[in-house]
This record gives C-alpha cells, structure tokens and sequence, in this order.
C-alpha cells in the first residue's frame, strides 16, 4: 500500500488564466478514485500536467516516491503511469491489433510481454477489452465506443500502475457505457490504481468509492460520492450560488 | 468441395491480408527461425505477391541480357538506382511520417564520399560505397537532431536548407581544392569493365537494399515508425520515445539514400554539385508518388514508370524535328499529372487489384 500519485500545489496558467490552482491530492495504490467538476474546470489540464504533456508553473508530482514533474510523457509512461485521452488517439492507418502492440513495444510493455510473446500478449489485451475479433480492422472504420475500449486497451498495454482516464464515457450510448464500466472495474480489480475524470455526477457516483471535486482550478471537495455530492461547494460549482437543490 | 470452401473463405475473410499481415510475426523472431523463414518464402514464391515480384526480377535480369543494348543497360541502372533512393525517402516520409524535401543531402554525401574514396584512395568501390552510406548516416543524425523539432511542412523546409546550404559549400570557389567546386569529383574508376557486369552489381545491392527495408518496415520496428506518423502524441502516451525512433528513421534512410548515392556516382563515374540540388529530392518524392507512399515495394513501380517509360519512351519524338524538342518532357508531364490526379494512392496497389483479379480469373477461382 502507500501513496502512490502525490500531488501537491500544482498550478498551471495560461497567459492570464490560471487554469489549475494550488491543486493538491493523494491517491493510494490500489484506489479507485474520480475527478469531477464542471466543463472547463481544470481536470484534463491537470491529466496533462501529470502526465507530462504539459510543464506546470510550480508544484510538484511524485509518483511512485519519485519526483516526476517535467520528466517527458514516455519516460513517465514507463514507470507506469499512463493516461487516456479525451479525443480518442489510435493510429488510424494500422489494425486495431498493431496500435496495442505499439504500447507493448515500450520498454515497459516489453518487460510485460516478452514471457508470452508479443502478439500473445497483445491479443489477450484485445480480448480483455472485447475487440478481439476486430484485431485486423483498422480504428477508422471502428464506432466510438470501440475506440474508446482500444484507448483503454492501448493504455493496458504498457503495464500501467495507475491508469488515468480521461472522460471514458463521453459520447457513448448506456450499453457502451456499461461496457467500459465493467472494464474499467476488471482493471481495477487487477491492481491498478485508476484515477478517471468526469463532468457529470452520475455517470461516476456508482462507480468509484472516493472523489475529488474541483472548480475553477481548485480543489474543493474530497470524499464518498455521497458526501462530495452533498458539499455546498460543489452543488455551488454545479447550480450556481443560491441553487434551488438542496 | 471442401478444399474450394476453404479457399474461398482465405480468400474473402483474410486471403491478401492474412499474408499480409503474415510477414510481421515471420520476420519478428527473424533470427531465432531461419527455417521456418526459408519455408515461409517458399510458400510466398507461389503466393500472388510473391510470384509477381519475381516474375519482375526475372524480367529485369533477361532485358540486358537478351537485348545486350548499352542503352538500355544504362537506362536500367539508373532505374535501380533511383528506385532504391525512392524507397529510403517512402521510409523517412511514407512509414514515419518524416517528410523531407532535402533528401539529396544524403544522397550527395553518399555520392561524394563513395567517389571520394575510391578515386583519392583507391578502395574498393563496394566498401567506398559502404563509407558512404555511414558518413550518409552521421549526416542524417545531423540533419535529424536540428529538424527533430519541426513538424510538417516546416520540417519540409528544415530538410531542403540543408539541402541548399550544401550545394552552396559544394559551389564555393573558395573550397575548391577540397571539395571540387562545380567540377565536383570526375574521372571515377569505374566499378568493372563489363557494363552488364555492373548491372548485376547494382540488381543484387538493389534487391539486398529492398529486402532490408521490407523487414524493418514489416517489423516491431516498422510498427513503431507507421505510429509516429499516425499520431506522435498518441505514441508519446504509449510509451515510444518518438524522438529516439525518428532519429533511428532518418539513419536507416539517410543509410539507404547514401547507397544509392554512391552507386550514382560510380555507375556515372562523376558527381557534382547538383545532386544537392531539390529536383533530386524531388525525384525521390515524385517516384513514391507515383507508386504509392507508404509501400516499400511501391518505389520500384515509381521509379520505373518515372524514370524508363515517362522519360524515355517519348524520347524519340525530340528527334522529329525542333518543334518537337520539348514534346517528351511536355507528354511526360501531363501524364504525370493526370496519374497523380486520378491515382493519389500511387499506382500499385489499384494495379496490384486489377491484377489479382486477372490472376484468379487465369487459375478459374
């Protein structure tokens, strides 16, 4: 057990706009965890900025006891910390089979690979997220929903500790949704720490056990889905000051 | 009744692509199974792929020897040549997405260095050719690191200024003693006294060349290179040090492009500046273009129908008289344009369909 993703103090901005601010937090390993808050509050600009897409103005990341801020996305990849995009990103012009391989040819999915095989191991990721029988299909033929379970896949292929998903659900219909959260269930109980993002409460509330809100780019509520769904800042956050909903 | 069922489920379900997609797995445990892989190219050799490639290399080895036409031999050898540069710039552009119009950097310093050593030092030319393919190599290193951080079009530009500050050094009247100045390097020993002996050099590095790239680009490697080119970010997300494996892309092309180089300069037995020139580039680009980027195999199309039916089957008419001077260059051009027009996948892979579907139609499928 332990911390394994230790935020503190992160602050981004952009020009004048100060899109995360003084954003602290701590994930356990093995948690399960949610980040809410309403569009534009500030949650893939924090994805980004653990993730290393993006450089913050100060604060730190450690991750695993190690200070990761400004290490580049691949080398925090391979200590096992990989993320998923909101738009999904597949490598349009290769099979669905070869865009898993490509994270199981990172040194990281190698070290997971190379007992099984590559193709093997890539396969069984396939089958795991339910797309095995569309291994040779390249992604632009595929619907939205099987692109977002190859997103998954693609991060599942490198072996991740923690795993960082950034708004699974958006855009899908209840069946796809279904679909993801059964996934995303198996990874978790696997072992991987997974930390997902949200806009909207519900899709969230029967899925994870803890949750972080945040607004404006700070932090504003911690706890149970029920306890943060209840927090004047957050119903502020959603409603609006003097909402009617109680 | 069994054995049709089959068939006609390989060939509807994963016929084409199951070969296709067969070589990678081959071709990754390359080493620990050579005799699987000798198996596996013989089963190839009676696959449609297969026995077309080497129909054309049978076709390629007859012509000189049938017509024994120096001519001929000679347009032959720059096809090969150039077909070879295509490829290097399909790997860089087409597999990973690099594009460079300032390939004929590497193929000037190949040309250069090759000539260079066999004529100041008297080398080999097969190992001359080899020094300058690795100085090649070191040059796309230092092209690669500076443009790594350009993307688009404006790496397009970072290549051709090298490109261009090349020539310039390769003009200077003030480098004339080291580098030749517009003379360049003449009077290379030729690399044997019988034409169609060198022709037969050439074929062999070509078709050597062409099996390397196949399996680089066929390999984990290759996988690596075609998702840098579809999306770098999404390969950064995945792990892939993309800065790394660009570099690598732009050493194995430079590497290739080098050896092409070196052999233009010891089959023409000059080289000069011009070889830094853009329209050698664009050579490379317009070839690929022509027989499909992203297809290894397509550069040899390309190149063919670029280099021996575009510019010399209407060579003739220039003779006819001066008004006819240009109608060769004007004919060649207009077809290339309405190729690429209607063809902007390149011409192998619809003439590869077309092909096949003559194929199965000649063995009653």
């Amino acid at each position: 057990m332990g911390v394994i993703l230790e935020v503190k103090n992160l602050t981004k901005k952009f020009g004048g706009l100060t899109a995360v601010n003084d954003f602290s937090f701590e994930i356990q390993r093995g948690e399960f965890v949610g980040l809410i808050g309403p569009n534009g509050a500030g949650k893939t600009t924090v994805f980004n900025l653990i993730s290393g897409f993006e450089k913050p103005n100060s604060g730190s990341i450690r991750f695993d006891g190690m200070d990761i801020t400004g290490l580049k996305p691949f080398q925090i990849v391979n200590l096992g910390l990989v993320r998923t995009f909101q738009l999904v990103r597949s490598f349009h012009y290769m099979s669905v089979l070869d865009n898993v391989s490509v994270a199981c040819l990172s040194p990281r999915g190698k070290k997971a690979s190379e007992k099984v095989g590559l193709d093997k191991y890539a396969s069984r990721i396939l089958s795991e997220v339910g797309l095995i029988d569309k291994a040779r299909f390249p992604p632009v033929i595929l619907p939205h929903g099987d692109l977002r379970r190859l997103e998954i896949g693609k991060a599942a292929g490198t072996n991740p500790q923690i795993l960082l998903l950034d708004e699974p659900f958006s855009g899908l219909s209840y069946e796809e949704q279904a679909h993801i959260h059964a996934l995303i269930r198996r990874l978790s109980n696997e072992g991987v720490t997974i930390f997902i993002t949200g806009h909207v409460l519900r899709e969230l509330m029967n899925l994870v056990p803890r949750v972080i809100a945040m607004h404006q780019g700070k932090f504003i509520a911690d706890g149970s889905p029920q306890e943060v769904a209840n927090h004047k800042l957050v119903l502020e956050a959603y409603l609006g000051r003097g909402g009617v909903i109680a | 009744m069994p054995k049709k069922i089959r068939r006609k489920v390989s060939n509807t379900v994963s016929g084409s692509k199951n070969f296709f997609l067969g070589i990678p797995r081959a071709t990754r445990n390359l080493y620990k199974e050579i005799p699987h892989q000798v198996k596996s190219f013989k089963a190839w050799i009676f696959t449609f792929r297969g026995s077309l490639t080497i129909l054309c290399i049978i076709g390629t080895i007859l012509i000189p020897l049938i017509t024994m036409n120096d001519y001929i031999i000679t347009i032959l050898i720059s096809f090969l040549i150039f077909s070879i540069f295509a490829a290097s710039w399909d790997l860089l552009a087409g597999f990973t997405g690099q594009v460079s119009f300032g390939h004929g950097v590497f193929f000037g310093v190949g040309a250069y260095v090759a000539g260079a050593f066999v004529k100041m030092a008297g080398l080999h030319w097969f190992f001359s050719m080899i020094i300058g393919a690795v100085v090649a190599v070191l040059v796309g290193l230092f092209v690669g690191i500076p443009c790594l951080r350009l993307k688009g079009p404006y790496l397009a530009l970072g290549t051709m200024a090298f490109s261009l500050i090349l020539f310039n050094l390769f003009m200077s009247g003030e480098l004339k003693d080291i580098l030749g100045s517009t003379e360049g390097i003449s009077a290379i020993p030729a690399m044997s006294e019988d034409h169609i002996a060198i022709f037969f050099y050439i074929l062999i590095i070509m078709i050597i060349s062409f099996i390397i790239l196949t399996i680089i680009v066929k390999s984990n490697i290759g996988t690596i290179f075609k998702a840098i080119r579809d999306d770098e970010t999404a390969a950064d997300a995945s792990g892939i040090n993309t800065t790394k494996y660009k570099l690598i892309a732009f050493m194995i092309s430079g590497f290739f492009a080098g050896i092409a180089g070196g052999l233009f300069a010891l089959n023409s037995r000059a080289v000069n500046p011009s070889v830094f020139l853009a329209l050698y580039s664009f050579y490379a680009i317009v070839m690929v273009a022509l027989g499909g980027i992203a297809t290894i195999s397509g550069s040899v199309v390309g190149a063919f129908i670029y280099w021996v039916v575009l510019n010399e089957l209407f060579k003739p008419m220039g003779t006819l008289g001066t008004i006819f001077l240009y109608f060769p260059t004007l004919i060649s051009a207009l077809i290339l344009i309405i190729m690429i027009r209607f063809a902007d996948q390149g011409i192998l892979k619809p003439a590869l369909e077309h092909l096949r579907e003559f194929y199965d139609f000649l063995l009653g499928r």
